[in-house]
């Protein structure tokens, strides 16, 4: 952090927050507030002779209340910039008018009270999104007691307590007397891995921690007895096996099982934990003198900000999600911004570091060409057929069209944010938006001469190109049959599949329509997909209004890799084409002819 | 808000019943055969 406050080019904006984003990738317009801190931060010496005047007590939060700060502080050792900011809410308290004693005593008359927030406008080709991550708070899990022992500790509080910058200097010390203790266990997973109890997720990082937390120990306190509760141990890392092994070998008990209860003794204030043992089956009771519970990791609460500003998507758990979780994994689905750290998932300091440089070489990639290149495949609007519903701003997983509904001027396409789904063309109900290369009439066409000849024997199916279209090939790659009468219309996106397509099958003929699409996590075009169920969805309902057996469109999410379930697939199709009989083709097609 | 509803597999027909929420688009699997063609069947209006 010291690099990056001192290096020519970085200009850091401490003790700020982001406001606003606009523009697209190459464009963006940051609005930042520049949070007041009463204190001139050029001026300061971080002298600290304000902060012996100030008779404001408080419990200082990056120490978690084991510490107390002043009203004007650092909020931490290493912050940069060293200067102080006072909280103007611990500095007044009920006063309507500041002591001003930290003013009187400092030196280079740096303090002004009259300061106020102000906003910072600017320019930036590219965006890093580091928001970093929070700890669960197991409060609520009752039976660890966390709020009520105080012996009872999270696995940050232990960091706090054996840190030698912190309180007590790295000296692990005990709440209720104060020494070390003789015996300490670790509970893994507390608030992982638990759908009703905490986060469904696995935090990643909360298993080397606590080895590395039990080799500290058994290095300075070998006599010390260290078990850990676990569930599974995931050291997967380079080298993470290793420490594994060491941990034990230096005498650390490794007991799988969760415990279901921590009790204190009223005398000892020791803590009794019963849990039981999954390898012997059976319930077993220890004694120690601490317990760390060792929490997961949540996201960040200003995450949410940032994903707001930047029209970024989260993923279930609310972490920011990725472009593609394998194929672009630094990406964000906004053109331009890169995730790097715990604000994408949970992740160690190594991943973190390797993230953060993919990205940062990213950015770099980008900004350094000057130019970015444009996909060949976008959305065109036209502007006389528009009516500026805003549907199709909604649809675009990209936020690559704006448009004014009050003004009701047509949507604009930033072609530089596009990525060319084609959903917001098959959202609109108006024909107003064209997709290059893909545009109605092509696709129309395909399907009238896919059903010119006996279209009674044709399963039309519509395949998205990352998944379902490269299923298909792997299946003809690796000599699998499918049913030969299978015709395949390749989109780019299942988004693209417009229900005027199916309509118009159907009433050429079609028996059968299947349409396929990457499964819900592989969507190439973020959520494009969701789009494509909502509206198969609403197909059906309409079917069975008009008379139409629902069963005749088929809907399959079918991965590159599914080349069994494509074939599995055609064959289910091929049988429902079968059961269709030529007078129930003909219904249809009079049914909709009519109207 | 999640409604408890039944859904219908459009390839083998199983019906079973489970949540849906329109605002939370989640990939069904027919626990039967395993199709995704998993159909949400519309609620009936209750007669008041």
């Amino acid at each position: 952090m010291m690099d990056v406050g001192r290096h020519p080019n970085i200009k850091l904006l401490a003790y700020s927050e982001v406001e606003e984003v606009t523009g697209y990738i190459g464009n963006f317009h940051i609005k930042v507030r520049r949070k007041a801190r009463y204190v001139d931060e050029e001026a300061c010496t971080a002298c600290e002779e304000c902060v012996k005047v100030c008779p404001e007590i408080r419990p200082d939060e990056h120490q978690l209340g084991f510490a107390t700060r002043k009203a004007i502080y650092i909020p931490f050792a290493q912050a940069v910039p060293a200067a102080y900011l006072i909280n103007m809410e611990d500095c007044l308290g009920n006063n309507p008018i500041a002591c001003g004693k930290c003013a009187e005593v400092c030196d280079p008359k740096c303090i002004n009270f009259d300061q106020q927030d102000e906003f910072v406008e600017f320019d930036v080709g590219v965006a890093i999104t580091a928001t970093g991550m929070d700890v669960y708070d197991p409060t609520i899990l009752d039976e660890y007691h966390y709020t009520k022992y105080e012996n009872v500790i999270t696995s940050w509080e232990y960091e706090i307590l054996t840190g030698p910058g912190y309180v007590t200097k790295g000296e692990l010390l005990r709440a209720t007397d104060r020494k070390l203790p003789k015996s300490i266990a670790f509970i893994q997973c507390v608030g992982s891995r638990s759908e009703k109890r905490g986060n469904p997720y696995c935090s990643n990082i909360c298993c080397m921690n606590t080895i590395k937390d039990t080799l500290y120990l058994k290095d300075h306190h070998p006599e010390m007895e260290c078990v850990v509760f676990y569930m599974d141990i995931r050291a997967f890392g380079k080298g993470y096996e290793d420490l594994y092994k060491r941990s034990k070998a230096r005498g650390v008990k490794y007991i799988r099982g969760i415990p279901g209860d921590v009790v204190e003794d009223p005398k000892t204030k020791n803590l009794i934990v019963t849990v039981e043992n999954t390898t012997t089956g059976k319930i077993e009771r220890h004694e120690f003198e601490m317990v760390v519970l060792s929490v997961g990791v949540i996201p960040r609460p200003e995450t949410e900000q940032i994903q707001r500003a930047l029209t970024l998507s989260k993923t279930p758990d609310g972490f920011l999600m990725e472009s593609h979780y394998q194929l672009n994994p630094i990406d964000a689905p906004t053109g331009g911004v890169f995730l790097a750290g715990c604000c994408e998932s949970p992740k160690d300091i190594k991943s973190s570091v390797i993230q953060a440089s993919g990205a940062a070489g990213r950015a770099e990639t980008l900004l350094s060409a000057g130019k970015v290149k444009v996909e060949a495949i976008t959305s065109t609007i036209i502007p006389d057929l528009c009516k500026s519903c805003g549907i199709c701003a909604d649809a675009c997983p990209y936020g690559s069209i704006t448009v004014d509904i009050k003004a009701k001027t047509p949507a604009i396409v930033v072609d530089a944010a596009c990525k060319g789904c084609g959903t917001c063309g098959a959202e609109c109900r108006f024909g107003a938006i064209t997709m290059k290369h893909f545009t109605d009439n092509q696709i129309l066409a395909m399907i009238d001469a896919m059903l010119e000849e006996k279209p009674e024997e044709k399963i039309c199916a519509f395949a998205c190109n990352w998944c379902s279209y490269a299923g298909a090939d792997l299946a003809g790659l690796s000599r699998m049959q499918y049913p030969p009468n299978s015709r395949l219309i390749r989109t780019m996106c299942s988004g693209r599949v417009d229900e005027k397509f199916i309509w118009h099958a159907f009433k050429k003929g079609a028996p059968v329509v299947l349409v396929s699409g990457c499964h819900f996590v592989d969507c190439h075009y973020i959520d494009a997909n969701r789009w494509t169920q909502k509206r198969v969805e609403k197909i059906w309902n309409q079917m069975e209004r008009k008379g139409i057996r629902p069963e005749r469109l088929q809907l399959e999410w079918c991965s590159a890799a599914e080349a069994v379930k494509w074939t599995k697939v055609m064959h289910a199709v091929e049988e429902i084409r079968k059961a269709v009989t030529k007078d129930e083709i003909e219904e249809t097609k009079k049914i909709l002819s009519a109207e | 808000m999640a409604e408890e509803i039944t859904f219908k597999c459009l390839r083998c027909g199983y019906e079973y019943k489970g949540l849906y929420d329109k605002k939370v688009p989640e990939e069904r699997t027919c626990p039967k055969c395993g199709s995704n063609s998993i159909r949400p069947l519309p609620q009936k209006k209750e007669k008041s």
